[in-house]
């Protein structure tokens, strides 16, 4: 199949997608959000918040709408697809409230449908049906696959594995490498070993002291019910330039799995979900890649890249909007800014506007919303000072989580106060290989050191139902994100 | 606890157990022994964030015009103080007790006199507040500055103290301090909060002053009648937008004040003829072809509701930013009924 009919059975379908929607729109406005972040950026936690925040409607002086009283109720509806499953609201919730736990990871994708009863300013009675819809950072970085051969896909990230950063994670995958060949005939137990060599290191690329982001495939971290099917039993093997694959090779069935991913896996999710999306919000971590060190976040710098290229942002002419979904508003957020000072939140800021930098130029010139906030969507810590000897230091109080910092440092019960280090007033500091900062993996330990804090102590009312989660500029983001449709 | 390099330059991430001995948390009210680590837990910003100074303004008055003033304000007052001293010098040369009465007068005139001049001072100065407030909270939401903003809703929850009406928005919005807003959006809020009760009541005040305006001027019987009559009312309708909006202006104050708006006035009246020329030939054509008094009436009452809406401007301690300001249709809606029913036609789709 020649790969411009492919693309163009592609379009068709999406276009039909689109129209279906607009149709369904006409009838009841909808927007579907699309809440994603690499993994440990706090999807879940966001989305809990989100949702709770919006039926509760307290705490959120700056979301207009919901401040104004135009937002009579937000309740929760089936969902429309069937086949996705539902985010679990509830339990995500009682974790947070009752164990004083983050709740689980996100680590496939998941739905929920609010359906939000507001007043416009001018009067009259509306409703708004809000998808939201929760997936993994890490499959955006796949959707750049989809234009890459398999020759393309092992170069790269063998280039990437090569890095000095990531060789000695690597050094098991790479040494199974050296000892096979791409004409040997093709043999399932030794694919195996591959895929699974290559898996370790990827998971190893995450531990804390690393934090790397750019990981593709996605799903080898993530595999959902996909586990050890052949799709995701491939891994890169060296290739020579232009080299052809012998009918029965290692490489001939290494290339028809990885097409096997891309027509399986990546392009279903591009299709039903990616593409329909209305209004996104990518949440990064900041934070954890500047514990971990500069390479980590360079890494991450790339990993925005990919993720930015997967956006079809833009307004297009409104025969193509009915055709075209476009993505119109888009948000990125730094997470967990309860780690830190309020006084450093402007630094952060400007640190995550260094790292979308392209994006929000490609934006200006496509007429896309995009805009930069550093957030908590659940607040774990209040503030203080610190003063010891003659300096006085911009602190944070809570419960560090058990396990951090040594072997007995923090039980996760006592209270401690934090100062994590001062973010540099110019985020090109971070970013000058010069300069440079210090990571955890240093010897001398790191210029900067986040603590993870338990979840802050919540109440409910006397219907069971848990108060308002405390937060920081949630309120902002769902103006941003909400606001413009509430109207 | 953790890291016992000394703090220099560069911090090092620290972190402190509260249960401790060696840190003291300052909200138990203990006093702190020597050496120990002090945490205070807090909301307040601990250091002072350095910002760009911005350009001093120019100088508001010209040197000269200050030496005139000065120089005519002196002669004028010794040649009071000459007549007033020849005067009881007279009255003493005349008789001892018209003497005495005369003196007894001139001390209750100096008193009156000064107390006169402290409240017109005072009303300047609350006037000079206000007008400083407005360019505080414009610079606040231009640079996202939270300190500034939070010292602007203060000073402004300050102010309405005295208005009861505005004592479940203060309340309120007090509530909403301690949270972490950014600069810009905690300037919105206020003025959502506290401008928004204040808005309407202005809008009212002005309408009202419009609508008696081109009545009176519609059934005067002589045309110097109606003009003392729109003068007065603009007079009295400043004067009542500047209390509204929290102002004290005595007779000093109100004359700033009309000069301030008629600077307004001269500035955005050109903008806002282009929007609403059209309403206003139109109205003023028909009516002047029924009765030549009543297009003259509708003309009166769209140049007050015009002064109105600049004093509105002027008065308000905050930009409109995120209100919008009323319009000439909010206020003309007796003077210019078509626009006004177009206007409340509900918008569907």
């Amino acid at each position: 199949m020649p790969s411009w009919y492919e693309s163009l059975v592609e379009e068709a379908r999406l276009a039909a997608l689109t129209l279906l929607d607009r149709a369904e729109e006409l009838a009841n406005p909808t927007l579907r959000l699309g809440i994603t972040g690499l993994s440990r950026a706090g999807k879940t936690v966001f989305t809990t918040a989100l949702v709770h925040a919006l039926m509760r409607g307290e705490r959120m002086p700056v979301f207009r709408a919901m401040h104004e009283g135009r937002i009579a109720r937000a309740s929760l509806e089936p969902q429309p697809d069937d086949a996705v499953p539902r985010f679990d609201y509830e339990g995500h919730l009682a974790t947070l409230v009752d164990e004083r736990r983050w709740p689980e990871s996100t680590r496939r994708i998941s739905e929920l449908r609010l359906v939000v009863d507001y007043a416009p300013a001018r009067g009259g009675k509306r409703s708004l049906t809000l998808d939201i819809l929760d997936y993994p950072g890490e499959w955006l970085l796949d959707l750049p696959l989809l234009g890459q051969s398999y020759a393309d896909f092992a170069a790269q990230s063998l280039n990437l594995a090569r890095a000095p950063a990531r060789a000695p994670l690597a050094a098991p995958f790479l040494a199974a490498l050296a000892a096979t060949a791409p004409e040997v005939p093709a043999d399932e137990a030794q694919a195996r070993q591959l895929a699974a060599l290559f898996t370790d290191y990827l998971a190893a690329c995450r531990a804390e002291a690393v934090s790397m982001s750019l990981l593709p495939p996605g799903r080898f971290l993530m595999p959902g019910d996909l586990e050890g099917s052949p799709a995701l039993t491939f891994a890169p093997i060296d290739l020579s330039p232009g080299a052809e694959a012998p009918p029965g090779s290692l490489h001939a069935m290494m290339a028809r799995r990885f097409e096997a991913y891309k027509e399986r896996v990546v392009r279903p999710f591009f299709r039903d979900h990616f593409a329909r999306l209305d209004r996104q919000i990518v949440l990064i971590d900041v934070l954890a890649a500047l514990n971990a060190g500069p390479a980590a976040l360079a890494d991450l710098e790339a990993a925005l890249d990919g993720i930015l290229a997967a956006f079809r942002i833009g307004r297009d002419s409104w025969l193509g909007a009915l055709f075209r979904h476009r993505i119109d508003k888009v948000l990125f957020a730094a997470t967990k800014a309860d780690h830190l000072h309020h006084a450093s939140h402007d630094r952060l800021e400007a640190i995550l506007r260094r790292l979308v930098e392209r994006a929000l130029a490609r934006a200006e010139s496509t007429g896309t919303e995009i805009d930069v906030v550093a957030l908590a969507a659940v607040r774990a810590t209040r503030e203080a000072s610190v003063k010891r000897g003659r300096t006085t230091m911009p602190a944070i109080i809570g419960v560090p989580e058990a396990g951090q910092h040594g072997a007995d440092a923090f039980d996760g019960l006592a209270e401690a106060a934090v100062f994590p280090g001062d973010l540099p007033d110019n985020p090109a500091a971070l970013f000058d290989p010069t300069l440079g900062f210090r990571g955890l993996s240093d010897a001398e330990g790191g210029d900067f050191r986040f603590l993870r804090f338990r979840p802050p102590l919540v109440m409910r009312n006397a219907e069971g139902v848990p108060l308002a989660l405390p937060h920081i500029r949630l309120d902002r983001a769902l103006d941003f994100l909400l606001g413009d449709r509430l109207r | 606890m953790t890291d016992k390099s000394p703090a220099s330059g560069h911090r090092r991430p620290q972190a402190f157990r509260l249960d401790d001995p060696d840190v003291v948390v300052a909200e138990d009210g203990r006093p702190a022994p020597r050496g120990a680590i002090v945490v205070t837990p807090s909301l307040a910003v601990p250091e002072a964030e350095e910002t760009p100074p911005l350009p001093a303004p120019p100088p508001s008055a010209s040197r000269w015009t200050t030496l005139f003033w000065s120089g005519l304000g002196g002669l004028v007052s010794l040649g009071l103080g000459l007549a007033v001293s020849k005067l009881i010098e007279d009255l003493f040369a005349r008789a001892d007790w018209l003497g005495y009465t005369g003196l007894a007068f001139a001390a209750l005139f100096v008193v009156g006199a000064l107390a006169i001049l402290g409240r017109e001072l005072f009303g300047l100065m609350r006037l000079r507040t206000l007008n400083a407030l407005r360019e505080q909270a414009a610079e606040a939401i231009a640079k996202d500055d939270r300190k500034q903003a939070e010292a602007v809703t203060r000073e402004l929850m300050a102010l309405a103290k005295t208005s009861p009406r505005l004592f479940r928005a203060r309340t309120e919005l007090a509530g909403h301090l301690d949270a972490i807003i950014d600069g810009a959006d905690l300037v919105r809020l206020t003025e959502r909060h506290l401008m928004a009760p204040l808005d309407s009541e202005a809008t009212r005040l002005v309408s009202d002053a419009a609508k008696r305006v081109s009545v009176v001027t519609a059934v005067s019987p002589r045309a110097a009648v109606d003009l003392i009559f729109v003068l007065l009312t603009a007079v009295s309708l400043v004067r009542r937008l500047a209390l509204l909006y929290g102002g004290r202006p005595g007779a000093l104050g109100m004359f700033r004040l009309f000069r301030q708006v008629i600077a307004h006035l001269a500035v955005t009246g050109g903008m806002a003829a282009g929007d609403s020329l059209l309403q206003q030939l139109v109205g003023h054509g028909i009516a002047a072809k029924l009765s030549a008094r009543l297009g003259e009436g509708v003309v009166n009452g769209l140049l007050t509701a015009r002064l109105g809406l600049a004093a509105i401007e002027v008065t308000r301690p905050l930009p409109f930013a995120a209100l919008p300001a009323p319009a000439l249709s909010d206020v003309a809606s007796g003077l210019i009924a078509r626009k006004d029913s177009e206007k409340d036609e509900p918008k569907q789709g």
